[in-house]
C-alpha cells in the first residue's frame, strides 16, 4: 500500500473500475463466511427492487478474515461475466472486496468505506452488519429511500427487540446521548445505517481516524457528528435483527465503543451540548420501537455477584473518579443483598455523569474509566432486569422513557461537575 | 617533641624574664598579626560567598517559580494523578506534585550554590567532598526519576489488572493489583539504588524480582489474553455450570 | 460499374432504407418519385453506401403504409412508372448499388383483384387462394398482433357470408398458402422483379404464412417448408440474390429462419437496437454484451442485419417491463412520443443531438457483427415531428438544402406528402446535404468517412466477435477476427473520461493501428493493455504483427 493511503492498489483498481456510483453499500466482515452470502442476496434483492436505476457497488471490508468471506461477497456480482439469467438487472452491479489485517475494527473499515464513497462520489452511503443472520432485501429500502428521496443525511434504524435485547443501549447510551445532544435516536449505534455523501465526506475529514476513538468506535460518532454538525436525521423501523450467537459478547469492549466514544465527544462537542435545550424526536419512519415478550431465562445472580464485586474491590479507583455520597451509597447498595438491592435512576444517571466528568478531567486513564464503569453497569442491568421481569411492552418503554428525563432533567448536574476542579 | 619544646620556653623564662617577654610579646603580636592578616585574606572570601549563597538563592527561586508554571501549564499534577502518584502524596501528606517537584528543585539549586560558596572558603579537604556531591547529584536525578517512573508504570498496571481482573471476574483481584503494584515498585527502587550505588549486592536480589515479577505477569497476560482458551478448557470441565451461567449473556447492544 | 460477382454480397453491405416517396420530387407533385430517386443516386454511391433497400412502392389503397399491396406487378403511380423503376435500377447498378425491394407475401390488400374474385362468390375458382370459414372460432389459439384496432383474426365478408383470416389489419387478407396455385403464383411474382434485376428481397411478415388447428399459427414447420421451397427455386435460377427475413422475434426463435444456411439469407437482429440505446443511457454494457451471448450462431453464409432506427417506432417488444419503462423514461419523457410498444423517433433527437453519442451509436452499428442498415436522413441527423400522428414524425421529406422546400420538391409547400421540419434546431434551414457537404467535420461527411473505413476490410462483415470483458463496464469492448486480420474494437459508454485495462495477452506482440487516423499505438505486452477514454470515446484498432 503506497504510504499515506488507506487504500490498496489493487482496491483502487477496482475502484475505478466501479466507476461513479450513485448508491454504495459498505460490508464490513471478519469470519462471516455463515452469514455474508445471505446478506449480500439481500442487500443485491434490495437494490435491484428499489433503486433497479440507480448505479450501485457493495464494497466489502475485510477484517483479514480466515474463511472465504471476500469470495463470497465478490460471488455476487452482477455483471456480464456471470450468467445469471433468473436477475433481471438493468446494470452491472459491482461487489468488490479489499482487506485489512488485525481482526475487526468498525474503524477502519467505516473509513476505507468512507474513502470509497467519495472517490465513487456516491450520494447516498449505507453500511450493513454481516453478521446478521436475517437481513431482508427490505431494509435497503426503508434505510436509503429518505435519503434518496427526501435527502435525508443520517437514517439510522429502530429495530423490533425483546424487551431486554440492547440493555446497555437502553439504560445508557440511547438516554444519555439523547439528554446531551438533545436528539431521541432510538439507536446511536446502529450496525446498518445510511447516510448522504454530504455527511460520509464530511465526517471522513473529522480528526478522529488516528486516534482510537477513530479504530473502534467511529459508529456512534458518526450519529454523534451528523447532529453537532447540524444534519437532517431520521430514523426508519426496520424490524427484527438476528445476530449469530458467537457466545458471549465482550462487555468491556462494547462500552469503549459506546460510552468510551459518548464520554470522549462530550471534549470537542463542549459548545454544543452544554448550551442545547431539551431532547425533541427526529422523523421515524415507521415504529419507533417495538418489544417483544418472550421470556428469557436469565441468570441474574452472576450480573449481582460482579456488581458487588467491582464495588468492593474497585473502592480505590471508584473513589478517585465519583463523588464520596455516591461511593458510599452504592457500597451502601451492594450490602443490601441480591433481595432488596435496586440501582435506581438517580443514582444511575448521578454515576454516569461523575464518571463523564472525571473522564473529562482525566483522574485517571481514560480507558480505565471506562473499564471501571462496566460492574457498576452490570448493576443496572440486574435492577432493569428485575424490575421489568413481568412487565409490558408499553411499561418499559415507561420506564425507558422515564429514565431518560433523568438524564436530561439532572443535565445541568453533569456542567457542574464538569466545571469543577477537583 | 611537643614536650621538648614546651620546657625549653619555661626554662628560658626562668633563666632570662625581660628577652623572654619580650620574645612572648613579640611571638604574640606577630601571631596576632598572622591571624589577623589571614582573617583580613579570608574576610573578602566570606563575603563572596554569602554573595554566592544570596545569589543562588535568588536564582533557585527564579528557578522554581518557572518550574512552577511550567509544570502547570504542561498539566503535571494530571499526570501525576493518572500515574496514581498524586494519591501516594496525599496519603503522606505532602504537597502536589508541582509543588514537590519545584520546591526538590530550588532546593537542590541553592544547596548547590551553598555548596560553590562554601568552596570559595577553600577549606582544605571540604572541596574534595563539595566535588563529589557535585558528581553525585547527577546520579540522584537519574534515580529519582527511575524511582518516579516506577511508581507511575506501578499504579497504573496495577489499576489495569485490578479492572481487568474484577471484569473478568477473577477471584481477588486486589490481591492480584497490589501484588503488582508491589513487585513494580520494589524494582523500582531497587533500581533507584543501584543507580546511587548504594546497595550493590541489591543488582542479584533485583533481578530475582525482575524475572518473578516477569513470570507473574506472563502468568497475569497468558491469563487475560487466553482467557477464550482458559474458558474453553474450563467449559470443557465445568460444562454444566457454564451452561447456566451463559444464559445471562444478554447482547448489550 | 460492374457489379461484383459475390455470392455473399450481403455480408459487406452497407444498406440505405428508403422510401421513395420521401427522397426526392422530380415531378413537382409534392411527392418523392423513381426518377427522383435515381438523381440522387450520386449523393448515395458518394455517401459510401452500396445497396438500397426500398419501402414498398406498389400500386396500394396505402391504408398500411404500402403494406397493402393491390397490385404485384406494377408500381404505385404517384412513384412513376415500371419504367422509371427499371431506369433506376440499372443506374444503381451501374453505381455499385444494389437493390433490395419489400415483398408481402403473407397478405394483399382487400383491393387487390384476386381478393375482389376471390370474395365475388363461394364457386370462384380463387376462392381458396384466400382462407376462408363459416365460423370465426377456428385457429383460436392465434394472437392477435394489432390488439389496439383489431378485435379477432377473422372478418365477415358481407358478400360470399363467410368469414376470411387476417393476422394484420381487417384489409389485409392473408393468402392460403396451402393452396399450390397461390404458392406458384407468388414464386411467379417474384421472378417477376428478380428479372428486371433487383437483387433481394425483404420479405415481410414470414411467420404468418400457414394456419394450423391448434397451434399459435406461427412460426410452423409448414411455413419454413415453403420458404426453404422458396430458397431453392432461387439458388437455382437466380444465383447471388438475398432474401431477408422481416420477424420481430427473439434471436433464437428467429433462428430456424436461417436453416441449415437453406432458408433466409439475413434477418434483422431487433433485441439489440433498444439495448445499445439502453446501454448508453445506463452507461453499461451489460445490456448490450448479454443479449448478443444469447444470440445464437448462424449457418456461415447467414448474416444478420444491424440497425438504429428505421421507418417504425423504436420497437421496446424484446425488453422486459422493467427496461421497457426505463427506456420510456429516459428516451420518451414525453407521453407524445410513444406509440404502440415503442418510441416514434429518430436517431438525433434520441441521442439529444449530441454528436458523440451519434458517432458512438453509428460506430458499434458498423462494428459489430452484422449487415448495418442506416436510415434515410439519420446520416445528416435529421429531426422528427412527433406531431404528425402514427409513425409519419419519422418519414418527413430528405432535407437537401435550405431554400424551397429543402430541396426536396418544386411544388407548393401545402402540397407536399409531409410537412417539412422547420425548426431551427433539425429544420431543413439548419440540417440538410448541402451545408454539411461543404464542411470536413459534418455529420455527413464522418459518415462518410466511417463507411469508407468499415468497406476497407472484410472484417466487420465477415469476422467473428470475441468479447473482451473488461472489469470496467462502461467500455465494451471485442475483437473482431476474420482469416489473418483482427481488428479491435473499444466503446466507451459513459459520459466521462474512462480508464480501461483489456487483458490482451492473446495479441501478444502485436502493435495497434488506429484505424481512422492510421496512428500507432503501443505493443501489446504481458500487462494489461491501458487505454484511456474519452466522454462517447471509441476506437478501432488494427492488430498488426509487424
Amino acid at each position: 500500500m503506497p504510504e499515506g493511503s488507506i487504500l490498496s492498489d489493487d482496491f483502487l483498481r477496482e475502484l475505478i473500475n466501479v466507476g461513479e456510483v450513485d448508491i454504495l453499500v459498505g460490508l464490513p466482515t471478519y469470519n462471516d463466511a455463515k452469514t455474508v452470502a445471505q446478506v449480500v442476496q439481500a442487500i443485491r434483492t434490495g437494490l435491484l427492487n428499489y433503486f433497479p436505476r440507480q448505479r450501485a457497488a457493495i464494497i466489502n471490508v475485510d477484517g483479514g478474515s480466515r474463511d472465504p468471506s471476500q469470495d463470497l461477497v465478490r460471488a455476487a456480482s452482477i455483471s456480464d461475466l456471470q450468467h445469471l439469467s433468473n436477475i433481471h438487472a438493468l446494470r452491472t452491479l459491482h461487489c468488490i472486496s479489499t482487506r485489512y489485517e488485525g481482526g475487526p475494527a468498525s474503524g477502519i473499515a467505516l473509513r476505507t468505506i468512507l474513502s470509497a464513497a467519495e472517490l465513487l462520489r456516491a450520494k447516498v452511503c449505507a453500511v450493513f452488519s454481516a453478521d446478521s443472520t436475517n437481513t431482508e432485501p427490505e431494509w435497503i429500502g426503508r434505510l436509503l429511500s429518505p435519503v434518496v428521496k427526501d435527502n435525508y443525511d443520517l437514517i439510522t434504524p429502530t429495530y423490533r427487540r425483546n424487551k431486554f435485547d440492547g440493555m446497555l443501549v437502553q439504560n445508557l447510551v440511547y438516554p444519555m446521548n439523547r439528554a446531551v445532544y438533545s436528539k431521541r435516536i432510538r439507536e446511536p449505534y446502529p450496525t446498518e445505517f445510511a447516510f448522504s455523501g454530504r455527511l460520509g465526506s464530511y465526517f471522513a475529514a473529522q480528526d478522529i481516524w488516528s486516534q482510537d476513538v477513530g479504530k473502534e468506535g467511529a459508529g456512534i460518532y458518526l450519529t454523534i457528528a451528523a447532529i453537532t454538525g447540524n444534519f437532517r436525521l431520521g430514523q426508519s423501523f426496520i424490524g427484527t435483527k438476528a445476530r449469530v450467537d458467537t457466545g458471549a459478547t465482550d462487555l468491556v469492549r462494547a462500552m469503549r465503543q459506546t460510552v468510551g466514544v459518548l464520554f470522549w465527544s462530550l471534549d470537542p462537542n463542549f459548545s454544543v451540548w452544554s448550551s442545547n435545550g431539551m431532547s425533541e424526536p427526529v422523523p421515524t419512519f415507521g415504529a419507533e420501537s417495538d418489544l417483544t415478550l418472550e421470556p428469557l431465562r436469565v441468570n441474574r445472580k452472576r450480573l449481582f455477584q460482579m456488581f458487588a464485586l467491582g464495588v468492593a474491590e474497585l473502592e480505590p479507583v471508584l473513589k478517585s473518579i465519583l463523588e464520596p455520597p455516591t461511593v458510599e451509597e452504592l457500597q451502601r447498595a451492594a450490602a443490601l443483598g441480591e433481595e432488596n438491592f435496586r440501582y435506581s435512576d438517580e443514582l444511575w444517571v448521578r454515576t454516569i455523569y461523575e464518571f463523564a466528568a472525571s473522564y473529562h478531567k482525566q483522574v485517571m486513564n481514560r480507558d480505565h474509566i471506562v473499564q471501571a464503569l462496566a460492574p457498576l453497569y452490570r448493576g443496572r442491568a440486574f435492577t432493569f432486569l428485575a424490575e421489568n421481569r413481568d412487565a409490558s411492552a408499553e411499561e418499559v418503554e415507561t420506564k425507558v422513557e422515564g429514565l431518560c428525563r433523568e438524564f436530561e432533567s439532572r443535565k445541568p448536574y453533569l456542567l457542574q461537575m464538569w466545571n469543577e476542579r477537583k | 617533641m611537643w614536650l621538648a619544646i614546651f620546657e625549653q620556653p619555661v626554662a628560658g623564662d626562668l633563666g632570662a624574664p625581660g628577652p623572654l617577654r619580650q620574645m612572648i610579646v613579640d611571638e604574640l603580636t606577630k601571631t596576632m598579626h598572622e591571624i589577623l592578616r589571614s582573617f583580613a585574606r579570608f574576610l573578602p572570601r566570606v563575603a563572596v560567598m554569602l554573595v554566592i549563597v544570596l545569589v543562588g538563592w535568588l536564582i533557585a527561586f527564579v528557578l522554581k517559580s518557572v518550574l512552577r508554571s511550567l509544570l502547570r501549564l504542561a498539566r503535571f499534577d494530571r499526570l501525576a494523578e493518572n500515574a496514581g502518584a498524586a494519591q501516594v502524596l496525599k496519603k503522606l501528606a505532602l504537597p502536589s506534585a508541582t509543588e514537590l517537584l519545584s520546591r526538590f528543585v530550588f532546593w537542590i539549586a541553592w544547596l548547590g550554590f551553598i555548596l560553590v560558596g562554601v568552596s570559595v572558603l577553600e577549606i582544605v579537604g571540604l572541596q574534595e567532598h563539595i566535588g563529589g556531591f557535585f558528581a553525585f547529584l547527577p546520579r540522584i536525578f537519574a534515580a529519582m526519576f527511575l524511582f518516579f517512573i516506577g511508581m507511575l508504570a506501578a499504579s497504573f498496571f496495577s489499576r489495569a489488572a485490578l479492572l481487568a481482573a474484577v471484569n473478568a471476574d477473577l477471584p481477588s483481584p486486589r490481591l492480584i493489583g497490589s501484588t503488582i503494584r508491589t513487585v513494580i515498585t520494589i524494582l523500582a527502587a531497587c533500581m533507584a539504588f543501584e543507580e546511587l550505588g548504594l546497595a550493590e549486592h541489591t543488582v542479584l536480589v533485583a533481578f530475582a524480582i525482575v524475572f518473578g515479577s516477569l513470570m507473574l505477569g506472563l502468568a497475569l497476560a497468558f491469563g487475560l489474553g487466553g482467557r477464550d482458551l482458559a474458558r474453553r478448557f474450563l467449559e470443557r470441565r465445568f460444562a454444566h455450570e457454564r451452561k447456566e451461567e451463559r444464559e445471562d449473556e444478554l447482547s448489550p447492544l | 460499374m460492374v457489379l461484383p460477382q459475390d455470392a455473399l454480397w450481403y455480408k459487406d453491405a452497407v444498406v440505405y432504407q428508403v422510401h421513395v416517396r420521401t427522397f426526392y420530387d422530380s415531378s413537382g407533385d409534392g411527392i418523392g418519385d423513381f426518377r427522383g430517386l435515381a438523381q440522387k443516386l450520386d449523393y448515395l454511391q458518394d455517401l459510401g453506401i452500396n445497396a438500397i433497400w426500398l419501402m414498398p412502392f406498389f400500386p396500394s389503397p396505402l391504408r398500411d403504409d404500402g403494406y397493402d399491396i393491390a397490385e404485384y406487378r406494377s408500381v404505385h403511380p404517384t412513384y412513376g412508372t415500371l419504367d422509371d423503376f427499371k431506369t433506376f435500377l440499372d443506374a444503381a447498378h451501374q453505381r455499385g448499388i444494389r437493390v433490395i425491394i419489400e415483398m408481402v407475401l403473407n397478405h394483399t390488400s382487400d383491393q387487390h383483384p384476386w381478393f375482389q374474385e376471390s370474395r365475388s362468390s363461394r364457386e370462384n375458382p380463387r376462392r381458396d387462394w384466400y382462407v376462408w370459414s363459416d365460423t370465426d372460432t377456428r385457429y383460436r389459439g392465434t394472437r392477435i398482433i394489432f390488439l389496439d384496432t383489431e378485435l379477432s383474426n377473422w372478418a365477415w365478408d358481407p358478400v360470399s357470408k363467410q368469414y376470411y383470416w387476417h393476422r394484420f389489419f381487417s384489409h389485409q387478407p392473408d393468402l392460403n398458402y396451402d393452396n399450390p396455385v397461390v404458392r406458384e403464383e407468388m414464386w411467379s411474382v417474384m421472378r417477376f422483379w428478380l428479372d428486371m434485376g433487383v437483387d433481394g428481397f425483404r420479405l415481410d411478415a414470414v411467420p404468418y404464412l400457414v394456419e394450423r388447428e391448434g397451434t399459435n399459427c406461427e412460426n410452423l414447420p409448414e411455413t419454413h417448408s415453403i420458404l426453404k421451397d422458396l430458397r431453392i427455386k432461387l439458388d437455382q435460377n437466380y444465383p447471388g440474390k438475398m432474401l431477408l427475413a422481416e420477424a420481430n422475434q427473439w434471436p433464437a426463435d428467429l433462428r430456424p429462419y436461417f436453416g441449415d444456411g437453406d432458408e433466409f439469407h439475413m434477418a434483422f437482429h431487433f433485441p439489440l437496437m433498444p439495448r445499445m440505446f439502453m446501454g448508453l443511457k445506463l452507461e453499461d454494457r451489460k445490456p448490450i454484451t448479454e443479449i448478443l451471448q444469447q444470440t445464437p450462431e448462424i449457418p456461415s453464409a447467414c448474416q444478420w442485419c444491424l440497425f438504429l432506427r428505421n421507418h417504425d417506432e423504436l420497437t421496446l417488444e424484446m425488453v422486459t417491463d422493467m427496461e421497457r419503462d426505463y427506456m420510456y423514461d429516459e428516451y420518451a419523457h414525453d407521453k407524445g412520443m410513444r406509440l404502440n410498444l415503442g418510441i416514434r423517433r429518430r436517431l438525433a433527437p434520441l441521442l439529444d443531438n449530441d454528436r458523440r453519442r451519434i458517432e458512438l451509436m453509428n460506430g458499434m452499428l458498423m462494428s459489430l457483427p452484422g449487415t448495418p442498415i442506416l436510415y434515410y436522413g439519420d446520416e445528416i441527423g435529421m429531426g422528427d415531428n412527433i406531431y404528425l400522428g402514427d409513425r409519419n414524425g419519422v418519414r418527413t421529406p430528405m432535407q437537401w438544402n435550405g431554400g424551397w422546400n429543402g430541396g426536396f420538391s418544386n411544388a407548393d409547400p401545402e402540397s407536399l406528402y409531409s410537412p417539412l421540419m422547420l425548426n431551427p434546431v433539425y429544420g431543413f434551414q439548419a440540417v440538410n446535404v448541402l451545408s454539411q457537404k461543404r464542411f470536413d467535420h459534418s455529420l455527413l461527411s464522418w459518415m462518410k468517412r466511417i463507411i469508407e473505413i468499415r468497406k476497407s476490410t472484410p472484417v466487420f462483415g465477415r469476422g467473428s466477435i470475441q468479447f473482451l470483458y473488461p472489469a470496467n463496464h462502461r467500455v465494451l469492448a471485442y475483437v473482431r477476427e476474420y482469416g489473418k486480420d483482427s481488428i479491435l474494437v473499444v466503446n466507451n459508454l459513459s459520459s466521462s473520461a474512462q480508464a480501461v485495462e483489456l487483458d490482451l495477452r492473446k495479441y501478444k506482440g502485436n502493435i495497434l493501428i488506429e484505424m481512422f487516423g492510421r496512428n500507432i499505438f503501443p505493443r501489446i505486452g504481458e500487462l494489461p493493455y491501458l487505454l484511456t477514454m474519452g466522454p462517447y470515446q471509441f476506437y478501432w484498432f488494427r492488430l498488426r504483427k509487424i
